[in-house]
């Protein structure tokens, strides 16, 4: 029986024929991805083609019409049956979300916007701040312990996001267009600390416009567009050399 | 900016000092002659005297008064209920051209230039309770709490010449209205209300269970109050009662309110 | 009599008056978080009636409730009246104002972007965690403004117990006014309130200014 409920074993996330719709509008028609550990999966594609929807449906923020996600070959979604709160919750503590407007808790100093999470899910105070200190050093943020979100530039605000993140060990991390809502000369820091836990080995699943970046970083990049991945491949193949008339259109579009 | 606040509030204030000073002095002298209606001031809840009678209009014996002296002068008589703890402000404001119900004259009224008629009624002040209470003197009431209307001469003598009297009391209660005196007497959270004797017999005739102590405490007089200035007009309107009196359509209005006849002066001189 | 006398006697009812705007803040404040998320409730019905009641306290005076409360058990029961009026004063006052911070703290609660909660719930909080620790913070520097105004409305809407005969500092004011024939307890009056105002104006401020610490 044990080898029923473990499927793909090696997959972290794996997510089959998923569909979700806004009332009459559909925005994810039969989605299968699987991320495997270590990867890097960048999703690009025209905005409204459904890449969000698809990452929130994966963090269990909108709730998917059918199909089934799976964390750690285990069901959290079943043919469209969600598992128990209980179960949800577990799931929870396996990905961590970095989101495209950082929604940092304003209220709370750069410290205990990593720290509380972690201290509220029973880890050890003293260890949760040496970590957030050494995370806040990899993300190039020394010394922004005690500062509030409103004094931090944009960048460094997602830093912290992603930081926070991180605090609390998960074993793979979505960005939902991390750099979007940044100016242009901020984007780069955010970019660089992304691809630092790429050479990490961290697995992540990056919906982005920055195509150079998505090139660069991913093991696998997915096009989607209309709810459907149209193509998907190693970055080289897909952006070097689409199949698809219609990820030839949308690259094209961004080459210039 | 503290100074200025302190500067702007206490020009306000001096404001209303002198407005206020100079507004019992409103010679708001009313003419007689060519005069084609007349406001009378009343306390709307205030029966005998002054109340909305059964078919939704102003009646009470004041009331019915006044209307004969109008009918007598040939004035269109409108009713205005005042407010009755405001009402020589609302007097001097011009929104009415006299108070008339059961109002007890007050030296402090002379005093502030208000022309206020011969009076027309001996009133008392008395205590009503509640018949199965025990109370048979004002000396059982020491230690109670004891409700009167705010604005009336009973709460003026509570707090001065009656004072004594008062200081038994383990408090006197002000209430807004004659009616919620006598509510919080049915709702027990009050022992006894001071009031007029007339007010008093009216309410326990019609209502069962109070009875009035047998003690007459305070005697003072009833009367009209006009603007500073409007002697004219007291006079044609005293004039008017007297013509009534002599005609005996006084009597006549005095005998449909058998709690009031006894102590009317016209009738009983 | 005097000013002083004025002012001293006036100065008794003023404790009283403290005791209904204490007590009144004491009551509505917490209530009217309660009816807030009542109001908002999922539950159609809850959220219905919460909404009816809302604005039928908002829409009828608060005299009128005073009243109500104080003397309409009376009325429609036959039951007592209560004796020490600061019970039904404070009941009418807290029901009354827990419907206007009620509006005031959904409109606080509303305001926070969905993503606040976004994050807490993929963080790992629970529902109440998100609310206590993230969401109720947040709200409370928002509305401060807000309730600051509904304070200093209470401030002045004491003097409306007087109409249910609570021997209030305004109250003693109309009673002296009437036996003097005097304008003077109603200015005397007024600078309490004001001076009332002032007070609670600088120790508003000074919680707003501790909340300024972030944007």
């Amino acid at each position: 029986m044990p080898e029923m409920k473990k499927e793909r074993s090696e997959a972290i996330l794996a997510i089959r024929g998923l569909q979700k719709s806004f009332g009459e509008t559909a925005v994810l028609r039969d989605i299968s991805l699987s991320v495997e550990p270590g990867n890097v999966v960048s999703i690009i594609g025209p905005s409204g083609s459904g890449k969000s929807t698809l990452l929130r449906c994966a963090s269990f923020l909108e709730t998917a019409d059918g199909g089934d996600i799976l964390y750690d070959g285990q069901y959290a979604l079943r043919d469209g049956v969600y598992a128990s709160k209980g179960d949800l919750n577990r799931f929870r503590t396996l990905f961590g979300m970095v989101f495209q407007s950082f929604n940092l808790f304003p209220h709370y100093s750069v410290m205990k916007n990593i720290c509380e999470p972690p201290v509220l899910r029973g880890k050890d105070r003293e260890e949760t701040r040496e970590k957030a200190v050494e995370l806040l050093r990899k993300m190039g943020l020394e010394g922004k312990e005690n500062a509030y979100p409103c004094q931090l530039s944009g960048g460094q605000q997602q830093r912290v996001a992603i930081a926070r993140a991180l605090a609390l060990e998960p074993e793979i991390l979505y960005f939902d267009e991390p750099t979007s809502a940044l100016d242009p000369e901020l984007t780069g820091e955010v970019l660089k600390v992304i691809r630092q836990l790429a050479d990490d080995h961290m697995t992540m699943v990056v919906v982005t416009h920055e195509m150079p970046f998505a090139r660069a970083v991913s093991n696998r990049v997915i096009f989607m567009d209309g709810g459907y991945i149209v193509e998907e491949g190693h970055p080289e193949e897909v952006f070097g050399d689409p199949k698809q008339e219609r990820t030839k259109q949308f690259l094209a579009n961004y080459n210039r | 900016m503290k100074k200025i606040l302190a500067v702007l509030l206490s020009a306000v204030m001096a404001a209303l000092l002198v407005s206020c000073g100079s507004s019992s002095g409103n010679s708001g002298a009313s003419s007689v002659e060519g005069r084609t209606g007349f406001i009378m001031g009343i306390d709307p809840e205030y029966p005998p005297f002054s109340y909305l009678g059964d078919d939704g209009n102003y009646t009470g014996f004041d009331v019915e008064v006044c209307q004969a002296v109008c009918d007598y002068l040939g004035w269109k008589m409108t009713v205005f209920g005042v407010n009755w703890d405001e009402k020589l402000v609302q007097l001097d404001s011009l929104e009415c051209d006299c108070v008339w119900s059961g109002m007890t004259i007050l030296d402090s009224m002379k005093e502030a230039g208000y022309v206020i008629s011969k009076p027309y009624y001996d009133n008392t002040q008395v205590l009503v309770v509640k018949e199965d209470s025990g109370f048979s003197s004002s000396a059982d009431l020491a230690g109670k709490l004891v409700a009167v209307q705010l604005g009336t001469s009973g709460e003026v003598l509570l707090n001065g010449d009656l004072a004594d009297l008062a200081s038994t009391f383990s408090g006197v209660v002000t209430c807004d209205s004659f009616l919620k005196c006598f509510t919080e007497l049915a709702g027990n959270s009050v022992d006894a209300v001071f009031v007029d004797l007339p007010v008093a017999a009216s309410y326990a005739a019609e209502h069962e269970g109070y009875k009035i102590i047998d003690e007459q405490l305070g005697a003072e007089q009833y009367g009209i109050a006009f603007r500073s200035g409007d002697e004219a007009l007291c006079k044609a309107v005293e004039d008017a009662v007297a013509a009534l009196v002599e005609n005996g359509t006084y009597a006549e209005i005095a005998s449909k309110y058998p709690d009031v006849v006894n102590n009317l002066i016209f009738l009983n001189d | 009599m005097s000013l002083l006398t004025m002012i001293l006697k006036m100065s008794e009812g003023l404790g009283k008056t403290c005791a209904i705007f204490f007590l009144t803040l004491l009551f509505s404040l917490p209530l009217g978080m309660i009816v807030a998320l009542l109001r908002m409730s999922k539950n159609r019905i809850v959220s219905f009636v919460t909404r009816f009641f809302i604005t039928v306290l908002r829409g009828t005076p608060l005299m009128l409730q005073l009243l109500a409360v104080t003397y309409g058990p009376y009325y429609l029961f036959g039951a007592g009246v209560s004796r020490n009026k600061l019970i039904p004063v404070v009941i009418a006052f807290s029901i009354n104002y827990a419907a206007y911070f009620a509006e005031i703290y959904r409109g606080g609660i509303e305001s926070i972007p969905v993503g606040q909660y976004e994050a807490a719930q993929v963080l790992g909080y629970t529902r109440f965690q998100t609310f206590m620790r993230i969401i109720l913070p947040q709200v409370v520097k928002r509305i401060m403004p807000s309730v600051t105004n509904e304070v200093v409305t209470l401030v002045k809407d004491t003097s409306m117990a007087f109409t249910v005969s609570y021997q209030e500092m305004f109250t003693i004011g109309k009673q002296i006014a009437n036996s003097q024939t005097s304008f003077m307890p109603f200015i005397v009056a007024g600078v309490f309130y004001y001076l009332f105002n002032l007070i609670v104006d600088r120790v508003m401020g000074r919680i707003e200014k501790r909340l300024d610490y972030y944007k």
